[in-house]
């Protein structure tokens, strides 16, 4: 369990992480989504103590990190793929990991194989692709088998058949009663690993909710009308209290059930073109949720 | 794909400091830029000796020779400093470089600790590989001096000064690894530390009178170089132990400030 209280952290005049409170459970994956620069990285760090809060705190397990007896035992991190020298091999870096934390030597092949790096174990970190690199990563994280996992954006440079691996590497860790915090800046990842939602953005939390909620409340959907008479039906849905918005060509309407929509409609003897029910993707809600947030604005209209 | 095998959670006793030094030893033996950095000590500490001693034997045994063949068996070691502050450099500068330091860090929470495994490897390793060298260019060097009838002993001071020279790279192998956690930047703590100890002596010549002495008393390469020395070059400079009292204490000066910023900063 990953408790963060408060947790602040500034650097000079920009506050990277501004009193932040959550809590990550055991035995589910907890996505942390944030945009880039939103202040997941930096909370991540403070969670294994490489970085230390401006003001209040974050614990493992009740303690800080750096209270730790083997911490590899303990709590295992993905935080860069590149954090391994580049002269060094796998093999060799995941074996001084283990002495430093009195793991067995065994348990270096056990995750090697694991992480299915056996044929490259030997050979130096820095010929390794970047997906190589963050299999590596999770090597070491696994490493001494810790009841809590943090992987900062695991998916980053692995092809499908990877992505899908660790999706279901995470739920399995999760499913053994493990703590597993996840960062991703895709919502369409996130919505397939994760149990549980902590979205961030400008070093505030947005959200904290399951991913069922979240999908409910902030994937909102529409109605969208297509009528001739579209200013008789619009004035028809809200005098009836529903939220309509009317637009050069189609009335929408948001939140409301198609069926019922197209039943007053018709019901009253107006005619319709189109009934659409617009279902809002995951990813529009993420940017919606995070629009005020997002540290880098692209110019829209540049490209097309 | 295969479920993670062994009970978790049943052993969380903090690793002993034996167990971190090793890990650091791990680290050390696993990169070849460590065995670069060696071999480059022992082939200029060892080999220049006794290239020097061959070229200059006969010179020595004549009658017009105003040196003691002594001050020519340790001759190489004068450059072995360089090698010892890279070798203590890039075990920090490395992991800073390529973002292992968080590794590290992760693995090793007390930042105190992985300094002082660093510092105490680094000393160890330079100790042994540093006397061994000057013992090394002794006996090719001497091999010379012999040939013409003016073998030294190993005896009094060559003698000192072979596991001086390993005392004086053991020091400045702590001091590299601080200078390290100081600068973070490989080529930064280089130069900052061949510029103190091969740089400095000569300008410092240019400052005059009583405060240039001063100033190049405390020089680190003669406080700490001398006790590698078997002959007193220069009458101006102090004692080699009380040089080397002196060359400790500036180390430890250093190694307090880079405790503390290693401390205060983030990784």
């Amino acid at each position: 369990m990953i408790q963060a209280r408060h947790l602040t952290k500034r650097y000079g005049a920009t506050t990277a992480v501004d009193a932040v409170d959550f809590t990550v459970e055991p035995g589910r994956v907890t996505g942390f989504l944030g945009p880039n620069g939103a202040g997941k990285s930096t909370t991540m760090r403070m969670i294994l103590g490489l970085d230390a809060p401006t003001s209040g705190s974050v614990t493992v397990n009740g303690h800080a990190y750096a209270d730790t007896g083997a911490p590899l035992r303990e709590i295992g991190a993905l935080l860069d793929a590149d954090a391994v020298h580049p002269g060094r091999t796998a093999r060799d870096h995941l074996r001084w990991l283990a002495v430093s934390n009195r793991i067995p030597q065994r348990r270096v092949d056990e995750v090697i194989g694991l992480v299915g790096l056996e044929k490259v174990a030997g050979r130096r970190v820095g010929a390794y692709s970047l997906g190589m690199g963050q299999r590596l990563g999770i090597a070491a994280a696994l490493l001494g088998d810790p009841g809590t996992v943090v992987l900062d954006e695991p998916v980053n440079g692995l092809d499908p058949e990877g992505i899908r691996w660790v999706r279901e590497l995470a739920r399995q860790l999760a499913a053994e009663g493990r703590t597993v915090f996840v960062s991703s800046h895709l919502m369409s990842e996130m919505a397939l690993m994760a149990d549980h939602l902590i979205v961030i953005g400008r070093g505030t939390i947005l959200a904290d909710t399951s991913m069922t909620d979240f999908m409910a409340h902030h994937a909102a959907s529409h109605v969208r009308l297509r009528s001739p008479q579209s200013r008789e039906v619009a004035a028809l849905l809200s005098g009836r209290g529903f939220a309509v918005t009317e637009l050069d060509d189609e009335v929408r309407v948001i939140g409301a059930d198609a069926a019922a929509v197209g039943e007053l409609v018709c019901s009253h003897g107006l005619l319709l073109h189109e009934l659409t029910l617009v279902r809002s993707s995951l990813e529009d809600a993420f940017m919606t949720l995070t629009a005020e947030a997002v540290e880098y604005h692209s110019t829209e209209g540049v490209a097309a | 794909m295969s479920t993670l095998a062994p009970p978790r959670g049943l052993i969380t006793a903090r690793p002993g400091f034996g167990s971190i030094l090793h890990a650091e030893w791990v680290k050390l033996r696993t990169v070849r830029s460590t065995w670069w950095t060696l071999m480059a000590l022992v082939v200029v500490g060892a080999g220049l000796t006794t290239l020097i001693c061959a070229l200059n034997a006969e010179w020595l045994a004549s009658p017009e020779a105003d040196e003691s063949p002594g001050s020519f068996i340790t001759f190489g070691m004068m450059l072995a400093p360089a090698a010892a502050v890279v070798l203590g450099v890039l075990t920090v500068t490395a992991e800073y470089g390529s973002g292992m330091i968080r590794s590290s860090f992760a693995a090793v929470p007390s930042r105190a600790r992985v300094f002082t495994a660093k510092a105490v490897l680094l000393a160890a390793v330079l100790f042994v590989v540093g006397t061994a060298t000057a013992l090394l260019g002794y006996v090719g060097g001497n091999a010379f001096l012999e040939a013409e009838g003016i073998g030294v002993g190993l005896e009094g001071d060559v003698l000192r000064s072979m596991f001086g020279s390993g005392l004086y790279l053991a020091g400045l192998g702590v001091l590299a690894v601080a200078v390290g956690f100081l600068v973070r930047h490989t080529a930064g703590a280089v130069t900052i530390l061949l510029t103190a100890l091969f740089v400095l002596p000569t300008m410092v010549m240019l400052v005059p009178g009583e405060t240039g002495q001063w100033i190049n008393k405390l020089l680190p390469s003669n406080t700490g170089g001398s006790i590698a020395a078997p002959v007193m070059f220069n009458p101006n400079l102090l004692d080699p132990w009380v040089g080397f009292a002196v060359f400790l204490a500036e180390v430890a000066v250093v190694v307090a400030l880079a405790g503390v910023m290693l401390r205060r900063r983030d990784a």
